[in-house]
């Protein structure tokens, strides 16, 4: 038995030792296809273009998405693969490494612009989409672009509301929170009204649609004069810990605390939640508005609060395209590109069923006079979505190091939610951010 | 040879306990209730199980309606297709890393030849590296190889199943030596060894590795991931997954497909149980 | 005979090796042996083959990633820095909590998973009536995907759900269990012992069940009651099973992540971040593969020590089997 013993150790030495010498070094050893001057050209090539989204062919209509762009441009075929949000990554991390031009196109996050752009996964587009600056909002072209270059055509854009169930609020008594973006409700308002309606008995009070995310929770900070997260030049050097964000970061973890908003929940399941007449408040982005369609609630909508004394803040945000430098169709990828993200306003948004909100102002008027905003409700959330997107809109942190930025503040606020001091978990972040971001210092 | 004809009924000394039967229904209780309670929510709309969860009312076992449509949904889109690719990968898998595991089992548990304990360590390190560490390594291999976006790429890394070998090396051993004794005496070779005298002495274990097989292939999620990018070679874990999209979750199908893949490998080990349950050692001796 | 399956001291050194019958072993004539060790060749390449191919070499692969330092994404030329990712780790006393804390999780989960999965294989070898249906009820929750069964957990242990509900109802507190710091790893090894429990008894019945039966019947007419039989008859014949679920069990804990993704993404305040599940958000998270290799080199060295460890606990000291 012992022999065996010595034997799995040696045995597993000598192996490694052996194999080690055949594996021998690898990767990273060729360079980056260099960003040859090439044009978008005026006529169709014949190509087929692979492409990797998040998605569902059928069920979020990418189908007819693609429909009408072969139907526009038939001597181009896009093998569309769906791929689950959560995976997005590592499955760009292998196909990358493959450097086979698979895919040739791809869904990517805008705050990780940077990261995309620094790792060699997003080819430099400067050249080829510059010329259409004008044809976006300003926002998503910033959030697409990079140290003054573009790496990504932006698809969409989003921002962020106050749903209210109606039926809760009179329950208990409680106001509806004003429409109007410039009397808009506070925090510590909607605190004490979410109380009220908790104590006539509903589950909950306030949801935000996306617990513990970045995306939903930098505003808090924001509203009461916090950074984005970072400083620097390069938005290396943490900034999570200042008054803005501890005192924003406390608020946070007393709704729990007090019961106004329920812990263990996650982002997937608050749209349930709120669908199941389980909360009186959800923030949460337009994609809900097609389910409260659908569903029974009796449903009202409000401009996201503000801090008492501090300013409006609103997320914003979402896809854009980025290219494969990789990719062995570049022309018709772009042209794919364009139609999605340019041509009439975006033939994205303007041929999805349950469309997003777009990133260009010509297709924002195609968003507007959809079914789903002619209700009385849905009036209110088109003037307020308008207004924020274009008023209130704050983008993420641009940084090369957002990845891990995203991450370590995902836990950070996961703590805060779970009782632990606001001060205690941004440091605890703070510590992290460093040891993470150490690899990006000159 | 001598002649032990014993049956593994389980009767083990005298008739029925019954502390033996209530342990086991209040055990067996505690595991399936949870299990069950997903079939409840597999039967109904994603709404319903949030509506249901707090607080603790009738409802949580017992829907306001039941329901297929979660499975009806499922089935009509791609997870349909990606089931029927998940059980031929497995099939495959499984067949070809069970031939594998036993003749390697044999030779590591009965034959004597130098370095048999370095192969065998070999085989134990096999299993302990976690795939995550070498899924994308492989990937690359199998890109090089050509393997990648086809059906034998998905079947190949289960087919390498350490703890399958592992599992009947520790089988054989138990095999009396006497039985091989006896066989070779009369000429016959390893091969005719291993098929006629240890095969039929080893349904548990056999089908025990094939379950292990079965399991690792039927529940991989990585690996279809990045080593397949065809939606005609997709695999079911990998269409369920997307019951998740980046601000929602459908419940009611997550609860769906998980139950929809529960069924296959618990039909299985039923099945099994039926027939291999009994090919014992001492059975087998006649 | 013993002593033909072990005849030289010098093979002698697999797990069943008894020293004993290795001492009466006679040598015997080399074409037998070169016979048996061709047909140990023939039996051995496809396994072996699979084993270096798709195991190994990758794995290999990933030892050497381990000693470079590259840019997240791979992509970019890495730089050969020896031992340095590995000096950055144990520089890091977060990595020495992680560490510690996956050799705790270890030392907990297995004992309990092992002594349970035991208990249920005792219990469902008795004669007991539809056992076999009993015995698939306790495997059913390693068939559920286990993203499936987390995710349902997740939701069955919220504050606000199920099981909380009917603790309240029957006059209890409701508990954080993973939302705080003190109960999120008990709730993890809850859920992961609900899956992994009815998988390991599946094997162990097949170890019970091939036990010779006069065994038992001797037992009984030494008129020893159930406790000791169990301790005097399952048990020592139930090594060699035991052994493999131990050793199996142990792996497959140790590379445990997916509950922990899915349940707590190891808070909170890091209170179920293990070794894994670190290395697997390094490596796809973060896409740094070379820290992430470092990583899983160190948890596969640990692993390593404990599983060598049960294969010298559970060796066998007496042959059994044949006469």
């Amino acid at each position: 038995m012992r022999h065996f013993t010595i034997s799995l150790g040696a045995a597993s030495v000598a192996l490694l030792l052996a194999l080690t010498g055949c594996a021998g070094a690898t990767g990273g050893s060729e360079a980056a296809p260099s960003a040859a001057a090439w044009t978008i050209p005026d006529s169709d090539p014949t190509a087929t273009i692979q492409v990797i989204g998040i998605l569902d062919p059928v069920k979020e209509g990418m189908n007819a998405v693609l429909a009408a762009f072969e139907k526009d441009h038939p001597t181009i075929k896009v093998e569309y693969e769906y791929v689950a949000f959560n995976d997005l990554n590592s499955v760009l991390d292998s196909r990358m490494a493959n450097k086979d031009g698979n895919p040739d196109v791809f869904w990517a996050d805008q705050p990780r612009t940077a990261a995309l752009a620094t790792r060699g996964f997003a080819a430099d587009i400067t050249s080829q989409f510059g010329p259409f600056k004008d044809k976006w909002d300003p926002a998503p072209y910033a959030s697409s672009s990079y140290q003054g270059k573009l790496y990504g055509v932006p698809i969409a854009n989003s921002t962020q509301l106050l749903f209210y169930n109606k039926d809760l609020l009179d329950k208990a008594g409680v106001a509806y929170p004003s429409a109007d973006p410039a009397s808009r409700t506070t925090w510590e308002q909607l605190t004490t009204d979410a109380k009220s309606v908790v104590a006539k008995g509903a589950a909950n009070g306030l949801l935000f649609g996306q617990f513990d995310r970045y995306y939903q929770l930098e505003p808090l900070s924001g509203s009461l004069g916090g950074s984005a997260g970072a400083t620097g030049d390069d938005n290396l050097t943490p900034d999570i810990t200042s008054d803005a964000w501890v005192k924003a970061m406390t608020w946070y973890g007393s709704i729990f605390a007090d019961g106004v908003s329920p812990r263990g929940v996650t982002a997937e399941q608050t749209d349930s939640l709120f669908l199941a007449g389980k909360a009186a408040y959800e923030v949460q982005g337009p994609w809900l508005l097609p389910n409260l369609a659908k569903s029974d609630i009796k449903w009202g909508v409000a401009a996201q609060p503000m801090f008492a004394g501090g300013k409006a803040e609103t997320p914003t945000g979402s896809w854009s395209l980025a290219l494969s430098p990789y990719s062995d169709a570049k022309e018709a990828a772009a042209i794919f590109m364009r139609w999605m993200s340019i041509d009439g306003g975006g033939g994205y948004t303007l041929n999805r069923p349950d469309p997003e909100l777009p990133a260009t102002p010509e297709a924002k008027k195609v968003y507007f006079a959809r079914d789903l905003f002619a209700s009385e409700e849905g009036k209110k959330a088109a003037s307020i979505i308008d207004f924020e997107s274009s008023n209130t809109a704050v983008p993420r942190l641009s940084t090369v190091g957002y990845v891990e930025f995203e991450d370590v503040l995902g836990r950070a606020y996961s703590d805060i939610r779970n009782g632990t001091e606001a001060k205690t978990a941004l440091e605890t972040a703070t510590t992290e951010l460093k040891t993470a971001w150490a690899q990006y210092g000159k | 040879m001598r002649s032990r004809a014993r049956f593994h009924t389980g009767n083990r000394i005298g008739g029925t306990s019954w502390v033996a039967t209530v342990s086991a229904v209040l055990l067996s209780l505690l595991f399936i209730i949870p299990a069950f309670w997903m079939m409840i929510n597999s039967l109904r709309p994603t709404v319903d199980i949030f509506e249901s969860l707090w607080p603790l009312s009738p409802r949580v076992i017992i829907p306001t309606s039941l329901g297929v449509e979660n499975y009806l949904t499922l089935f009509g889109g791609p997870f349909g297709r990606a089931f029927l690719v998940s059980m031929a990968v497995c099939l495959l898998t499984v067949m070809i890393g069970l031939v594998l595991s036993v003749a390697a089992a044999y030779a590591l548990a009965v034959l004597r030849f130098p370095g048999r304990n370095a192969i065998f360590a070999a085989v134990v390190i096999s299993f302990m590296v976690p795939f995550e560490a070498i899924a994308i390594p492989l990937s690359q291999l199998f890109n090089d190889w050509g393997l990648t976006n086809t059906f034998m790429g998905l079947v190949l890394p289960g087919v390498c199943n350490g703890l399958a070998i592992f599992n009947l090396r520790q089988h054989f051993l138990s095999v009396p030596t006497s039985y091989r004794e006896a066989a070779t005496v009369d000429g016959a070779s390893e091969l005719r060894v291993l098929w006629s005298v240890f095969v039929p002495v080893s349904g548990p274990a056999i089908s025990n590795s094939a379950l292990l097989i079965f399991l690792g292939q039927w529940s991989s999620y990585l690996w279809p991931l990045i080593a397949v990018s065809s939606p005609s070679l997709q695999v079911a874990p990998l269409a369920l997954a997307k019951a998740f999209t980046e601000h929602s979750a459908d419940y009611g199908a997550t609860f769906a497909g998980a139950m929809a893949l529960a069924i296959v490998p618990a039909t299985l080990m039923l099945i099994l149980q039926r027939f291999f349950g009994r090919l014992a050692i001492g059975s087998g001796e006649k | 005979m013993q002593s033909r399956r072990m005849p030289d001291e010098r093979l002698a050194v697999g797990l069943g090796a008894s020293r004993a019958g290795a001492n009466r072993a006679r040598r015997r004539p080399s074409r037998q042996r070169r016979r048996e060790a061709l047909w140990a060749a023939i039996f051995l390449a496809p396994a072996l083959a699979a084993i270096l191919a798709l195991r190994l070499a990758p794995a290999a692969e990933a030892l050497v990633t381990s000693l470079y330092r590259g840019f997240p994404g791979g992509l970019r030329p890495q730089v050969f820095v020896g031992l340095g990712n590995y000096q950055t780790l144990f520089l890091s006393q977060a990595y020495w909590e992680t560490i510690a804390r996956t050799i705790v999780f270890n030392l907990v989960i297995n004992p309990l998973q092992i002594a349970m999965a035991l208990l249920l294989a005792v219990v469902m070898t008795r004669k007991i009536p539809a056992r076999s249906i009993w015995r698939v009820l306790v495997f059913i929750p390693a068939t559920i995907p286990i993203v499936g069964s987390s995710i349902a957990w997740g939701i069955a242990l919220q504050p606000q759900g199920p099981v909380n509900a009917i603790l309240s109802a029957l006059g209890g507190s409701v508990q954080p269990f993973f939302t705080s710091p003190q109960q999120s790893m008990a709730s993890i090894i809850l859920v992961a012992s609900w899956v992994g429990i009815g998988y390991w008894m599946i094997f162990l019945i097949s170890g019970i069940d091939a036990i010779p039966e006069e065994l038992f019947e001797a037992a009984k007419l030494d008129k020893a009651g159930p406790i000791r039989t169990f301790f005097h008859v399952t048990i020592p014949l139930l090594k060699r099973p035991l052994l493999f679920v131990l050793v199996a069990d142990t792996v497959a804990n140790f590379v445990l992540f997916v509950p922990i993704q899915v349940l707590t993404g190891g808070g909170p305040e890091s209170s179920t971040t293990m070794q894994m599940f670190n290395a697997y958000r390094t490596t796809f998270g973060h896409s740094s593969k070379n820290m992430g290799a470092a990583e899983v080199v160190i948890l596969s060295l640990i692993m390593l020590a404990f599983v060598a460890i049960q294969f010298r606990l559970l060796r066998e000291d007496s042959p059994r089997g044949s006469k």
